[in-house]
């Protein structure tokens, strides 16, 4: 095949594999809005990632089989004609359920793609090593990018919009693979060397996993903090997290300057866990102070998920199925995060939010304004938490009409940003053990990435 | 530069700007950015210099709070929160498994405390004190949560209830 003609393919591969990895993380950001339009719980709303991710984690490794075997331009070309058809299912749900299962046949869909396209690109560009090149770097080009633009979708349009517009953009890339299928089909040759398997990289894969799980934290509970704790807008929190694609894309230009892999995973997990450090730390609710860490962990799990899935492929036979395998851990590991810091992050924020308006009872009735104001403000900011069905609240309007009495004007005042400080202080807060656990789990990545020495990580 | 170097430089580099972003955020005060404490409300707290009837009274209903609350084993600002209403004040003693005469126990005890606390901060003359104790074990809940929440606006009440003790509250508080 020409170069001139193999690059539609590779693109439709790209891209495939983009969407999809993409698909991990895009609805992080919506996952307010899901919250509060389908009337669920925080941990109910987490299923909406965790289905994606587990089913990902459980069929990536039978879907490459499956493309192996079957051909891998059929199972591009069928994966992605479901993770489209998933996708519409997703966009039109109404329920929670219904959501979650489409999520979940989206999955499966995505997997067949996104591993079927590891088996095609070495025969469409010629070497295992520039497809296992390509194939990362669009996975992980598609994961940074995913909340920004799931973000923008969010806010300028819907969520329903997120997986509407997948329909379109699957079914475009898997035009070019169409042509792979038919011929497939047709001679019932599959463009694979049928090589059996071998053992899977377990430090790298293990590796992966335990960062994967850092990263899905650092991602998640950052677009939580930011749009239900500091009660910014999708697309103010897009723009917000999207330093973290970009300080990836200066993370990427390191690769070539540092040959090691070794050190470049271990760097990367330890910018990561640095980042997710200075996360659990934030010395004040202000958005700017988010850059810091983001640069961190954007730089880091460029570094990290590239050194660790080319040790994961390098020299493995066949690149679908180890292909496969850091798929699975990637997504066991966000499973794994998500799992297990969604239960310390609820109820740390349901203790947090009570501390905080415990705090701010407190400033209210130590304040200075007059009792009968007081009263009349302890009401009205209780309707104001009430209204907010648990979320972290704006206390704000609980404080309009202003008195017009200057004097008493500027007491209220005071005491309006007295309590609101105290909220900001717990909603920050009830953030900060996860992220720190967080930060705790991608550290402990460093064991498996140093126990590998003996395997040239 | 060898390849080796560059590994162990971007290692070291890693590890410094972690240790750099983490160490600013705990001088920061990253580690203390947490909500106020709530107060011990069995500790004593000091009264303010009374100014006015509204101030003695306003001090005198703090009082009432961390006596009652520390009474009932829970923070002052939970039970005010549960005194503006019936609904509230219902939820509060489902939630803490506290029957009726419990609670009436103690927010008299709280009101006690608030007399206590007045005498001793010179707001309260001990002449009124005594007389104010006795009335506070007879008066309904009601009113006792009343004089809690906002005791200048129950002093009324109170001086009605008193008889001529509550003439005597006035040119005390007045």
């Amino acid at each position: 095949m020409s170069a001139a003609d193999a690059r539609p393919r590779v693109a439709a591969l790209a891209l495939a594999v983009g969407i999809v990895l993409a698909d991990s993380s895009i609805v992080v950001l919506a996952l307010p809005e899901i919250y509060r339009e389908l009337d669920t719980s925080v941990a109910g709303v987490t299923w909406v990632l965790v289905s994606f991710n587990l089913v990902m984690a459980l069929a990536a490794v039978p879907a490459a089989h499956v493309a192996r075997r079957v051909g891998p331009g059929v199972t591009a070309a069928i994966g992605l004609a479901i993770f489209a058809g998933a996708g519409f299912a997703c966009g039109v749900s109404e329920e929670l359920a219904t959501l979650i299962v489409a999520r979940c046949v989206q999955a499966l869909g995505g997997a067949a793609a996104v591993t079927a396209a590891l088996e095609l690109l070495p025969a469409t560009v010629g070497s295992e090593k520039r497809a296992a090149a390509i194939w990362a770097s669009a996975g992980a080009t598609g994961a940074a990018l995913g909340p920004a633009v799931g973000g923008l979708l969010t806010e300028l349009v819907s969520w329903q919009s997120i997986f509407l517009i997948q329909v379109p953009i699957s079914l475009a890339a898997a035009v070019p693979i169409l042509a792979v299928a038919k011929h497939e089909m047709a001679t019932r040759v599959i463009e694979t060397e049928l090589r059996p398997a071998g053992r899977p990289h377990l430090a790298a894969n293990l590796a992966l996993a335990m960062v994967s799980a850092a990263i899905a934290a650092a991602l998640f509970l950052l677009v939580l903090l930011l749009i239900e704790g500091w009660r910014l807008t999708p697309i103010g929190a897009a723009i917000v997290v999207s330093v973290m694609p970009l300080a990836a894309l200066l993370g990427s230009r390191l690769d070539p300057l540092v040959p090691s892999a070794k050190a470049r995973a271990a760097a990367g997990a330890i910018l990561v866990s640095g980042g997710l450090g200075g996360l659990a730390l934030l010395p004040k609710a202000e958005v700017w102070l988010t850059v810091p860490p983001q640069i961190l962990v954007g730089i880091g799990l460029s570094l990290v998920l590239s050194a660790l899935t080319e040790t994961a492929l390098g020299g493995r036979a066949p690149q679908a199925i180890h292909g496969g395998w850091t798929i699975s851990a990637r997504h066991a590991g966000v499973v794994i995060g998500l799992l297990a810091l969604t239960p310390v992050f609820t109820a740390d924020i349901a203790q947090q939010r009570d501390d905080a308006i415990d705090a701010g009872t407190a400033v209210l009735l130590d304040s200075k304004v007059t009792p009968l104001l007081k009263i009349e403000l302890a009401g009205r900011i209780s309707e104001q938490l009430d209204g907010e069905k648990g979320k972290v609240p704006t206390i704000g309007p609980a404080f309009k009409p202003l008195p017009e009495d200057p004097e008493q004007r500027a007491q209220v005042e005071t005491l309006r940003d007295e309590l609101q400080d105290q909220l900001d202080r717990g909603a920050t807060h009830a953030f900060s053990p996860s992220f720190g656990l967080a930060a705790l789990i991608g550290l402990l990545a460093l064991i498996p990435i140093g126990l590998a020495r003996r395997v040239d990580l | 530069m060898s390849a080796g170097f560059r590994s162990q430089l971007l290692v070291g580099c890693s590890v410094l700007a972690s240790l750099i972003l983490v160490g600013a955020y705990l001088a920061a005060g990253g580690s203390s950015y947490t909500p106020k404490a709530t107060a011990d409300p069995c500790k004593h707290r000091e009264w303010r210099d009374p100014g006015s009837l509204q101030e003695v009274a306003e001090q005198f209903s703090l009082s009432a709070l961390d006596g009652a609350a520390c009474e009932l084993g829970v923070s002052r600002e939970e039970l005010a929160r549960a005194l503006p209403s019936e609904e509230a004040r219902q939820k509060f003693l489902d939630e803490y498994d506290i029957g009726a005469e419990e609670f009436a126990k103690a927010i008299r005890a709280g009101l006690l405390r608030a007399i206590q606390d007045a005498e001793d901060a010179d707001a309260l003359s001990p002449l009124v004190a005594g007389p104010l104790r006795a009335t506070i074990e007879q008066i309904p809940l009601d009113q006792a949560i009343e004089l809690v929440e906002d005791a200048s606006s129950a002093f009324e009440t109170f001086q009605n209830f008193l008889g001529p003790a509550g003439d005597l509250l006035e040119e005390i508080f007045g």
